[in-house]
């Protein structure tokens, strides 16, 4: 037992907080800041295909970068105070989903712009070749994001989270356990195509948000 | 495992949230426990103690009646 009379004192003076704006508006900010690097490219690209001048290379990620910085100074002046007040399991708990959300797209920005112009959606994002550099890249920052985020994530959830999200990984690996032996078998025995470990690993993930989700909020 | 934890809860004149915020977890972790769907681990069951005052066993019942069911 690890409980102190000092970390259950009654909290005295609880504000409301504004959560979902200080939650959003990062959000908003940041795909305002993608959408105007997509818009330089795009102008880029239709200058080039008329013929024309394209602008410098440099010139849409400098307008992203400095619209992200102004909007994002903006934010902290006004929302700083309110997430220091924020208890800090609370704030450790964002943290953590804002370090898993920013890798999230930051993995997903660099798939999109390291694939060819004439590359469906479906294929880029199961099928097409990777470049080794997004390759490397991008496991590097899943497996060092995800182990980083998980340790922030675990010291953070209260109890009943934790019951939810140990459940859920129970769930999500009978997902696997169930299907995988069988689908090897079926496949030895020419009844079913190889083995698909994306395909288990997407199905043990949907079982595990599903429950997750289910024991959290129901 | 039943509670007292609304009825507690609306005599302070407290929403979910002010109590999640009093007791450091989520709103859905308060409402999880009134409702019946969660049962808090002892740690919490003590914060809870000493947020009202009470004895745990005076917040929560599981329903024994008495007897000797030691052993």
């Amino acid at each position: 037992m690890t409980v102190t009379r000092e970390a259950t004192m009654p909290v005295e003076n609880t504000k409301p907080h504004n959560l979902p704006a200080m939650i959003v508006w990062p959000i908003i900010i940041v795909l305002t800041a993608a959408g105007v690097l997509g818009g330089f490219a795009g102008y880029n690209q239709a200058m080039v295909d008329d013929g024309g001048t394209p602008l410098p290379a440099w010139a849409g990620p400098l307008a992203a970068l400095g619209f992200g910085a102004v909007a994002l100074a903006v934010y902290a002046r006004r929302y700083r105070s309110a997430w220091q007040s924020l208890p800090p399991r609370r704030r450790h708990y964002w943290l953590a989903l804002g370090l898993c959300a920013t890798i999230g797209g930051i993995v997903g920005g660099w798939l999109v712009a390291d694939q060819p112009i004439d590359r469906g959606f479906a294929e880029m994002l199961a099928s097409g070749t990777l470049s080794p550099g997004f390759a490397v890249g991008a496991s590097l920052l899943w497996i060092g994001g995800l182990a980083v985020g998980m340790v922030l994530y675990h010291r953070a959830i209260d109890d009943h989270e934790e019951r939810a999200w140990l459940w859920a990984c129970v769930a999500g690996w009978y997902a696997f356990i169930f299907p995988a032996p069988a689908w090897w078998a079926l496949h030895r025995a020419g009844m079913a195509p190889p083995v698909d470990a994306m395909l288990l690993f997407l199905l043990s993930l949907i079982a595990n948000a599903i429950v997750w989700m289910w024991l959290k909020f129901r | 495992m039943n509670n007292k934890l609304k009825v507690l809860r609306a005599m302070r004149n407290w929403s979910q949230a002010e109590l999640a915020d009093r007791l450091d977890v989520s709103r859905q972790a308060v409402n999880a426990i009134e409702t019946g769907k969660y049962d808090p681990s002892l740690p919490l069951a003590f914060k809870l103690a000493r947020l009202f005052a009470m004895p745990i066993e005076e917040i929560f019942d599981d329903g024994y009646k008495g007897g000797d069911d030691a052993g």
